[in-house]
């Protein structure tokens, strides 16, 4: 009794702070979420309900789906563009590294969970297309002069590629991020081997060893219960299929590290405000990155989930890791 | 009070029939996983020496079939248990610590195997289809296929082609070393006579290089690969693991800059004769191994010439001190007067 009185306490103390000195905030938030939740579960094991966090603010499980789908709804118009402005365009090299890493080979299947609005989606379709046209033009090359046993080869090995067509299916949360991605494909004209579905990464709509490579791309973090994504990720993959995960992580210079906890706080939510007219889900979105455990362990959990060879690369030195794992 | 002690005690509770369930949890892979950064060329050379014997691909299929239905038999019921024990981790840490796992030395009936050798496997699948796709990620791709693998698991190489041919480079070797340490047992059975040095030589460098006659169209594109920067280092330590196991059991036993100069002399010899391999077009390579015996010819001409040589000069010198000697006793500038 005494102790969730505390809590409430608390919990209006940080309120009335959060606008104002938003890095002592958080630190103290910080501090008070880790132990908000521990005795909160105490409580609330009994009660049948536990509390995470949902930025620096400590909400009950079943509710943080709901305010992470609302954040997006809110963001959903404006995401490519936010996203554009806040790393300035270095989001589209981390995703093209994310590419490079995974190299995928002509035929793999693809899930992109949290895809949204199908950035990695279209850079693999677009991957995958210029690798099969370098390989027809060099199979072209070596048979300048092809006897007609090679002709009659070609024909049939024509008609194998055609179920050979790699596809790419993005998965997402929240319907409007999937809109304004449809809406996008439509207009570069990707079309085929693409597909939208609507799913939850806790809870994926598919059966299993469907997909050979499994990527989720800055959204492991609004997962309520992340060791049930990577659970259902490794459900899905293939045998020898790959997870990956791009997000954003622990910076691990420390003169960065603070030059960018400045940006974050004091940057990021002004832009929020100024180009999308939000800025709470831009202070959701900052706090969050704090919240996501960093490199190693994260790397732990994934190996806990069952994957193998679980390695990660910093890029731009720790502001966003790659993790990738196999499952063997 | 009483309720946070009941509380405690519940978490107890649930957090030792977490540790039961979690006992079962396969655990021996996962410190392995820190061991794959360790470079990965010695994980494979330590791999052949472990593991020589070739699983048929029928067997080696289903027991991986096995193995992924073991796991997610053990995925379930970890599953199950963590759920419960969400607030122990360290416990869960120390049970997986204490399970003890039989020898992860790729024992034909075991059930885990370790990454290494999954990937062993993989590159040795993938030989078969170098000679269409020469030695790339595509072969490596469809060798995991035809394991029942997703071609993603490519992603594990990430040398690439480059690990593609130094595992060839290391199983080559380690057949060689295994024909020549039958060899040497026949010799001290005293079922076979031994070979003089420079047969021995010739028929190991010959046997070695018919190891690559399979791949030999494709060769000179593995041969650019070792040629890369960041493979050299292994490949020297290939090709220098080679020469000295067959100096070895050639019977070299030196000590001294002779262990230099021989070494050096067959490291010579066998990528001379590789290259000329490479462009031989005569039936069976018959060009390549007169090649050979020519080097070889020359190279024990050049150490008996040396020899002689030294001795002739010791000669010469005397001789010419001799001459002179005389001739300051002709002009008398040896004499005391």
């Amino acid at each position: 009794m005494a102790a969730s009185m505390r809590l409430l306490l608390r919990r209006v103390i940080r309120l009335s702070h959060r606008y104002n000195n938003v890095t002592a905030a958080g630190g103290s938030a910080r501090s008070g979420c880790c132990w908000g939740p521990s005795t909160c579960r105490c409580f609330s094991d009994v009660a049948g309900d536990r509390s995470t966090h949902f930025g620096f603010e400590t909400v009950p499980e079943t509710e943080k789906a709901k305010r992470v789908y609302k954040v997006f709804e809110n963001v959903a118009q404006k995401y490519d563009t936010m996203n554009d402005v806040m790393s300035l365009g270095i989001h589209r090299l981390w995703k093209d590294m994310l590419l490079h890493a995974m190299h995928p080979q002509p035929g793999a299947r693809l899930l992109d969970v949290a895809g949204g609005t199908g950035d990695i989606s279209f850079r693999f379709l677009e991957y995958v297309r210029s690798q099969q046209e370098r390989q027809k033009r060099r199979t072209a090359r070596s048979m300048q002069t092809p006897s007609s046993q090679d002709i009659s080869d070609n024909y049939s090995t024509e008609d194998e590629d055609t179920s050979q067509e790699s596809r790419a299916v993005v998965c997402d949360i929240n319907k409007e991020m999937l809109n304004v991605g449809r809406k996008r494909a439509d207009s570069m004209g990707i079309s085929a081997g693409l597909s939208w579905v609507v799913g939850n990464a806790e809870e994926l709509p598919f059966d299993d060893d469907q997909f050979d490579i499994y990527t989720i791309a800055f959204g492991i973090r609004n997962v309520t219960h992340i060791d049930q994504a990577l659970q259902e990720a490794l459900r899905v993959l293939k045998p020898g299929g790959r997870f990956m995960c791009l997000e954003f992580s622990k910076v691990t210079n420390p003169v960065l590290a603070r030059i960018y906890d400045a940006y974050s706080f004091q940057m990021i939510p002004v832009l929020g405000e100024v180009i999308a007219g939000d800025w709470k889900s831009y202070q959701y979105l900052v706090e969050s990155i704090r919240k996501f455990p960093d490199q190693e362990e994260f790397k732990h959990m994934i190996e806990d989930a069952g994957f193998y060879c679980v390695k990660y690369n910093n890029l731009t030195s720790g502001v966003v890791a790659l993790h990738s794992g196999f499952k063997l | 009070m009483n309720m946070a002690a009941l509380l405690r005690g519940l978490r107890a509770g649930r957090a030792l029939r977490g540790l039961a369930g979690v006992v079962a949890a396969p655990a021996a892979t996962k410190p392995q996983c820190s061991s794959l950064s360790r470079g990965f060329h010695r994980a494979t050379l330590r791999l052949q020496d472990d593991s020589k014997s070739d699983k048929p691909p029928s067997s080696s299929s289903t027991t991986s079939h096995e193995h992924y239905q073991a796991h997610s038999a053990e995925q379930d019921t970890a599953a199950a248990a963590h759920e419960d024990s969400t607030s122990d981790p360290a416990a869960d840490q120390a049970s997986r610590l204490n399970t003890s796992y039989q020898d992860q030395g790729g024992e034909q009936g075991e059930e885990y195997e370790t990454e290494e050798q999954l990937q062993a496997r993989i590159l040795t699948a993938a030989l078969e289809f170098v000679p269409q796709h020469g030695w790339s990620m595509e072969a490596i791709a469809i060798g995991a296929e035809t394991l029942g693998l997703s071609s993603a698991s490519t992603g594990m190489f990430y040398n690439g082609a480059g690990d593609l041919v130094l595992h060839f480079l290391a199983q080559c070797n380690s057949q060689l070393t295994d024909i020549l340490a039958e060899q040497h047992n026949q010799v001290q059975l005293g079922q076979a006579e031994r070979k003089k040095t420079a047969d021995f030589l010739r028929d190991a460098v010959e046997t070695r290089l018919r190891m690559l006659i399979p791949y030999i169209e494709s060769w000179p594109q593995a041969m650019s690969i070792l040629l890369l920067p960041h493979n050299i280092p292994d490949s020297l330590k290939h090709l220098s693991t080679l020469v000295d196991d067959i100096w070895y059991y050639a019977g070299d036993r030196s000590t001294d800059m002779n262990w230099y100069t021989k070494r050096a002399a067959l490291t010579g010899i066998y990528n001379t004769t590789e290259l000329v391999m490479l462009q031989d077009s005569s039936p069976d390579f018959r060009d390549t191994w007169n090649f050979l015996d020519n080097r070889i010819q020359d190279v024990v001409q050049m150490a008996t010439t040396a020899k002689q040589m030294q001795s002739t000069g010791e000669t010469v010198v005397q001789g010419f001190m001799g001459a002179a000697i005389t001739l300051k006793n002709l002009t008398g500038l040896n004499q005391r007067r």
